[in-house]
């Protein structure tokens, strides 16, 4: 191994990679400008959608056939308009109404009440929610007027009282949320970032009939791949951590969470410092490694540029069952489960936002990343051993 | 045709053969046992029809196919046991140029000056550019170039480290009669200056303008090796398409 030699070819080919505008689109474009502009996008379609409901219960109505006068100053209190319409059931299907409120002849039981929602509509659902809750208020009420005529004390109901206490913090919960959709975001694009540079290198240089004259210089073989297998790493280095900076921009900004104060305030209690943006690059080095070194050593296999993209687009298909897996709730990052690749990444990034990452787990997964990284540059390198390979017919 | 006075054989070829794995059919013999010398100063010509191995026999000669049994010598080195060292003494060009169209004739030259690890290789870089008429465009994208001024950086790529053997695998395929020309003007300016050139072509005008001599090959076999006029004498035919296809041995049965 000559070092001037692999440094001329590291640096011919990401010079030639970033005047790729394949290359560039992938590694830097998606990264930069998609990821923000789907969070930002995505909160605000959410925010959009639930304003959009609620406007809409109160203004297209609610449908009523109901004997009591408090149940009606109570709907019209809430500030919902009340229309009349002859079939309720089914003028809440046809959407003529948000809700409907009726009260149902039941002879010799208790009266019922019923109302109608259409659950796939979210204007229907805003509206049962308000109708829901002034329906039981009035039961609670009536319960206590009835108590208060038979002279009984309202305490009666109540021998306890419930809570539900939920000791998982805030920071938790959005950790768990934010560490799946952040590894699996970080992932994805980390292959789909350096697919191209993967494939122009090795399968493009064989298209554009170029690796005949490479392999025809006095550079060893171990050399150019070398030099191929670190301008990838690089390019999906530079994918990863820009896709990083872009997800920490959203998540501090509240980009998803729109303009839902609850949601921003969640986001603002994950622990995104210095520290676990450490831990997370430190987990992505040997990742990239053995990313490009399956991919170059794929995409040698094909003859053209469309081969290689055959051969590679599964791939990424491939990294993201790993990485959803791994967002199950109750799933317990054990060592074993780090000497699984990509998954093991995963769960690095979800740990270290959950604030429950240790240093085994940590270790085993950095450690057993290098030895598949090695592992698949080996099988890269022989591929490039493989005059079969390099000269396909 | 005026045979050169040799200089010492620049490229010992013994008894290459190169098999090739055939999942249809077994295997192919694309090479099949070629013997031969190529002096310093001189221009050798392998001629013969597509698939007749020749460029699987310049690719065997430039180390980037392993022969299956037999071996060459190239300016001293074997190419074999010290295949680095061949590559190192050799200019290979094919007739698909193969350049890097996102960059430009300086950074090519300059990449492949430092993968040959040339001295000097910043000044040798731009006189090449001078040397090969390249100043107006060394920095444009070579992708946007037309096919002769590609030809152009092409040969100075192969040129650029002054190599003692030349390997040209149909580097006039595909080109108009003047680009060529270029060509075939660079490829006997080479072998005045002790050069030792081999080129394959399946034209037989081409031999007869430059090679001073040839092999005509056909099945991966060698038919004869000798200069233009041995071929003719040899054949007794006078037209270059009929001594051509004697040679072949398709002279009688063709069907």
């Amino acid at each position: 191994m000559r070092f001037d030699i692999l440094k001329t070819i590291y640096i011919k080919e990401m010079l030639d990679q970033l005047r790729d505008r394949r290359a560039l689109l992938s590694m830097i474009i998606i990264p930069l400008i998609a990821i923000p502009a789907l969070m930002v996008g995505m909160g605000f379609v959410i925010s959009k959608v639930q304003k959009n409901a609620e406007d809409e219960a109160k203004t297209l109505g609610i449908g009523l056939k109901i004997s009591s006068p408090e149940i009606r100053q109570a709907i019209e209190k809430a500030g919902l308009k009340i229309v009349d319409k002859p079939d309720l059931k089914e003028a809440v299907e046809k959407k003529e109404l948000a809700a409907a409120v009726e009260e149902i002849d039941n002879p010799g039981g208790v009266p019922q009440i019923v109302y109608y929602v259409d659950q796939s509509s979210p204007t229907s659902e805003t509206a049962g929610d308000l109708l829901r809750a002034i329906l039981s208020d009035y039961r609670d009420s009536s319960i206590r007027r009835r108590l208060r005529d038979q002279n009984v004390p309202e305490a009666i109901l109540t021998p306890f009282s419930l809570k539900r206490v939920n000791v998982a913090p805030e920071r938790k919960m959005a950790g768990a949320m934010w560490g799946t959709m952040l590894g699996y975001i970080l992932l994805l694009l980390m292959f789909t970032g350096g697919m191209y540079p993967a494939i122009d290198m090795t399968a493009g240089e064989k298209e554009r009939k170029t690796l005949e004259l490479y392999l025809s210089s006095p550079a060893h073989r171990s050399e150019i791949v070398l030099g191929k297998i670190l301008a990838a790493m690089t390019a999906i280095f530079i994918t990863a951590m820009l896709t990083l900076a872009s997800m920490v921009f959203s998540i501090r900004n509240g980009g998803l969470a729109g303009k839902n104060k609850e949601m921003q305030q969640m986001l603002k209690t994950i622990p995104l410092d210095g520290h676990a943006i450490g831990l997370i690059v430190l987990t992505m080095l040997p990742l990239a490694l053995l990313a490009a070194s399956i991919m170059i050593a794929i995409a040698i296999l094909a003859r053209s540029f469309k081969e290689g993209q055959t051969y590679l687009t599964p791939l990424a298909l491939i990294v993201i069952f790993p990485a959803l897996i791994g967002g199950m709730p109750g799933l317990q990052f054990t060592p074993t489960m780090a000497l699984i690749p990509i998954f093991n990444a995963s769960q690095v990034i979800r740990s270290t936002l959950l604030g429950d990452l240790t240093a085994t787990n940590f270790l085993i997964t950095t450690f057993a990343n290098i030895v598949y990284a090695a592992a698949a540059f080996y099988f890269a390198s022989r591929r490039f051993e493989d005059e079969t390979v390099l000269f396909r017919t | 045709m005026n045979p050169t006075k040799p200089g010492g054989a620049a490229i010992q070829v013994e008894g290459i053969r190169k098999t090739f794995a055939d999942k249809k059919h077994g295997s192919r013999t694309a090479v099949d046992g070629l013997t031969f010398e190529v002096y310093s100063g001189e221009i050798f010509g392998l001629l013969g029809p597509n698939g007749a191995g020749k460029t699987t026999a310049l690719r065997v000669l430039a180390t980037l196919l392993k022969p299956t049994s037999g071996t060459a010598i190239l300016n001293g080195f074997d190419i074999v046991k010290n295949p680095s060292e061949v590559r190192g003494s050799i200019g290979f060009l094919s007739g698909d140029m193969g350049l890097y169209g996102r960059l430009t004739p300086r950074e090519v030259l300059r990449f492949f000056a430092d993968l040959n690890r040339l001295p000097d290789a910043a000044a040798r870089v731009e006189q090449t550019i001078v040397k090969f008429g390249l100043t107006s465009f060394a920095e444009s994208k070579i992708d946007k170039f037309s096919t002769g001024m590609k030809q152009k950086v092409a040969i100075a790529r192969a040129m650029l480290c002054d190599p003692p053997i030349l390997i040209l695998d149909e580097p006039t395929s595909g080109l108009d009669v003047p680009a060529a020309r270029a060509i075939e003007d660079s490829i006997l300016e080479a072998r005045n200056r002790g050069k030792c050139v081999v080129f394959s072509m399946h034209v037989m005008e081409e031999a007869e303008y430059l090679c001073d001599r040839i092999a005509v090959i056909n099945d991966g076999k060698i038919r004869m090796i000798g200069t233009m006029d041995q071929l003719r004498a040899a054949t007794g035919k006078l037209r270059l398409r009929e001594i051509f296809l004697d040679l072949l041995g398709l002279a009688e049965n063709r069907n």
